[in-house]
């Protein structure tokens, strides 16, 4: 039996989970109390067919750096799985906070179109920091917190890769 | 056609899907077909589809795409006789309709001539105000410099709404709520506008209250005769970006239709346009209809109007270029109801944040009545540099409601992996009260913002949970089987390497 802990709502929320096989395909997977018995079918490429009791669905998953994306009907549902050993990591290195030296990265690759602040400059929460364009729109990128300017890592015009370090907040 | 400008070979001088529609047409018509392509672009799906490619650049589109001269180049070397200029880029740009025509290229599209006066818009709105189509109030052309702007919106009362005097498609449009935004949304309007046209000039016009987006596709030919092939709705867009386009528009009759139709043939011939254009209109909450726009080009959004009239749009404009003649007005035959919905690389859930990156898997949708106009493939890599449009699904069914149902059914099957998309937003769009009703106004992706981006449905977060820890407990059980397989096989092979060293050694080789 292997057990695992799933990470909702970018970590906000967290529900522990039980899987046991019990034959090729079979599985008994605890979860929320309840004891699911569960027959999946892979298809092709991140396709699991799931018969959940007696209910038939099909869940696409697509797996991304960090997290799988489940899509279930009409619904995506980001989730994070966790065994135990990275619980313990995770935890160790603390949750979801604004505290202390905020790192703004590229939210995806772009060119730098604005640099609009420096080093010094005291920010508040949610003021534009620098614009990012991508696919010929411009995007600004706000200060998750109030502080001051400590670091500015990119220039105007630059290119820039997703999850470039961009500019730093203290 | 006349022989002397019989085409035998289109250059398509874009990218991404409407290079790939372009060359569908071109192939069932049997003509010879050459893309062109960027750095980023090397790998595209329109790259693959052309008999011929040249590389014009480095991947800005203002290094490659929107250089007039390598175009008309790439056409020279490879003896195309025809140049397409899809839509975007330089579509509207006559520079590239004259270098064409000195370089003894059949351009797709109307005469230089024809679209300076429409595809400058603020000229276009001086022509039709002499006509007399009442047109929405604004600067009589652009205005250069920001302080005098921004005295012109101050008089015209806001919210006012900036627009490039050489765009369209909504890139450097913005719209001002206030006056203190004024200044920085007209910088960006520039920095946008000069990116995607080449071109920084703005003008200025009155927001409307509650407007509809209403355009009305025309089609000239070189022998006077032009015709309208109906309405396509285009009111749900999102920072001014169209999202959704049906036709029929929920508001139209057939006497409005056809006052519509002749006011936007009217236009056309009034200044000798030739080819595929679309006269945009405004209509008010009375049912008023103001000039807006003419694009003197192919629209995205053309396959609305191709799945109602069973008309091939690409395959009028080739044959309108090399002298065709169209069909009369009364041989253009409507029927059922036609929805697209723009696929974009975007997340809504992320404040429509552009998505470019690796499509790992591509599934798209089939069954009755769909049609998928892609730009994309699994394993290609979205680039950042582009529009992010991968794709337009549109449904054609018999009644609105059909169609709409159509599509949200065949936007369920669409699944792509690696990027994020809007098709589930697409879906909500199509499953909102207001839209179905077809009570709605451009305001509607404004208004209805919070129902748009629904969350997940709790009811299946069970099932989705279920899914990720199956895969897990059977990616770790493949994990810890392969290392094992890993230790046996590493004590399998010493020998291996013993055998290898004395086969070397026999060789009298090193490596």
């Amino acid at each position: 039996m292997s057990r695992y802990v799933a990470l909702l709502d970018g970590g906000r929320r967290e529900e522990p989970i039980e899987v046991r096989q019990t034959a090729p395909g079979q599985f008994e997977v605890r979860l929320r109390g309840r004891v699911h018995v569960v027959d999946a079918f892979r298809h092709d490429y991140g396709t699991l067919s799931l018969i959940v009791d007696t209910a038939s669905y099909t869940a696409m998953l697509d797996e991304r750096d960090s997290h799988v994306r489940v899509r279930v009907r009409d619904s995506v549902y980001p989730i994070e799985i966790l065994d135990e050993k990275k619980l313990r990591m995770r935890r160790a290195a603390g949750g979801f906070t604004v505290e202390g030296r905020q790192t703004l990265a590229a939210p995806m690759p772009g060119r730098i179109a604005k640099v609009q602040v420096k080093v010094g400059d005291a920010v508040r929460e949610g003021q534009a920091l620098l614009v990012v364009e991508a696919m010929k729109m411009e995007n600004e990128l706000r200060s998750p917190k109030g502080g001051r300017v400590v670091e500015v890592l990119v220039t105007e015009g630059q290119v820039v890769e997703g999850n470039a370090k961009l500019c730093v907040v203290e | 056609m006349s022989p002397k400008t019989r085409i035998r070979k289109v250059l398509v001088a874009n990218r991404g899907e409407i290079a790939v529609r372009v060359m569908r047409t071109c192939r069932e018509m049997g003509l010879a077909t050459v893309a062109v392509y960027s750095d980023a672009d090397r790998g595209a799906l329109h790259v693959r589809k052309a008999d011929e490619a040249v590389h014009v650049g480095p991947s800005p589109a203002r290094d490659s795409y929107l250089v007039v001269e390598k175009l008309v180049d790439a056409a020279k070397k490879t003896g195309a006789d025809a140049l397409h200029p899809g839509y975007g880029f330089l579509s509207e740009n006559a520079a590239l309709a004259r270098a064409c025509a000195a370089a003894g290229l059949t351009f797709v599209g109307p005469p230089p001539e024809a679209m300076e006066t429409m595809g400058v818009k603020t000229v276009a709105r001086r022509h039709m105000n002499a006509a007399g189509v009442p047109t929405v109030p604004g600067s009589e052309g652009p205005i250069a410099d920001e302080q005098e702007a921004k005295a012109f919106a101050d008089a015209l009362g806001y919210p006012v709404m900036i627009k490039p005097a050489a765009g369209g498609g909504g890139k450097g449009m913005k719209k001002v709520e206030r006056e203190a935004d004024f200044l920085a949304l007209w910088d960006s309007a520039r920095r946008e506008s000069a990116g995607a046209f080449g071109d920084e000039r703005l003008y200025l016009e009155k927001f409307l209250d509650e407007p509809r987006h209403v355009e009305i596709q025309i089609f000239a030919d070189e022998h006077g005769d032009a015709i309208h092939l109906g309405e396509r709705e285009c009111s749900v867009q999102r920072r001014q970006q169209k999202v959704v386009e049906e036709s029929p528009s929920c508001i139209l009759d057939e006497r409005m239709r056809q006052a519509m139709g002749e006011v936007a043939v009217r236009a056309a011939k009034a200044v000798g346009y030739r080819g595929a254009g679309t006269v945009e209109f405004l209509v008010d909450a009375a049912r008023s209809f103001y000039f807006l726009e003419m694009n003197t080009r192919l629209q995205v959004e053309h396959p609305v109007t191709e799945m109602i009239t069973g008309l091939d749009l690409v395959r009028m404009q080739l044959e309108v270029a090399g002298g065709g003649r169209l069909v009369p007005q009364e041989a253009v035959a409507r029927r059922g109801h036609a929805i697209e919905a723009r696929i974009y690389a975007e997340d809504p859930g992320r404040g429509f944040l552009p998505s470019p990156g690796k499509i790992t898997y591509l599934r798209v949708p089939g069954g009755p009545g769909i049609r998928d106009d892609s730009g994309v493939y699994a394993g290609w890599v979205v680039p950042q540099y582009y529009d992010p449009l991968i794709s337009k699904l549109v449904a054609w069914a018999p009644t609105r409601d059909q169609a709409i149902e159509r599509l949200i059914r065949a936007l369920g099957e669409y699944t792509v992996h690696g990027i994020t998309t809007n098709v589930a937003y697409l879906a909500a769009v199509l499953d909102h009260p207001a839209f179905r009703s077809g009570a709605y106004d451009t305001q509607f992706c404004e208004r209805y913002a919070a129902d748009l981006v629904r969350p997940p449905d709790p009811a299946f977060e069970d099932v989705a949970l279920i899914a990720a820890a199956v895969e897990a407990y059977k990616r770790d059980r493949a994990a810890a089987e392969a290392s094992v397989a890993r230790a046996g096989s590493v004590a399998a092979s010493r020998s291996n390497w013993a055998r290898l060293g004395r086969a070397r050694a026999l060789r009298g080789g090193g490596a």
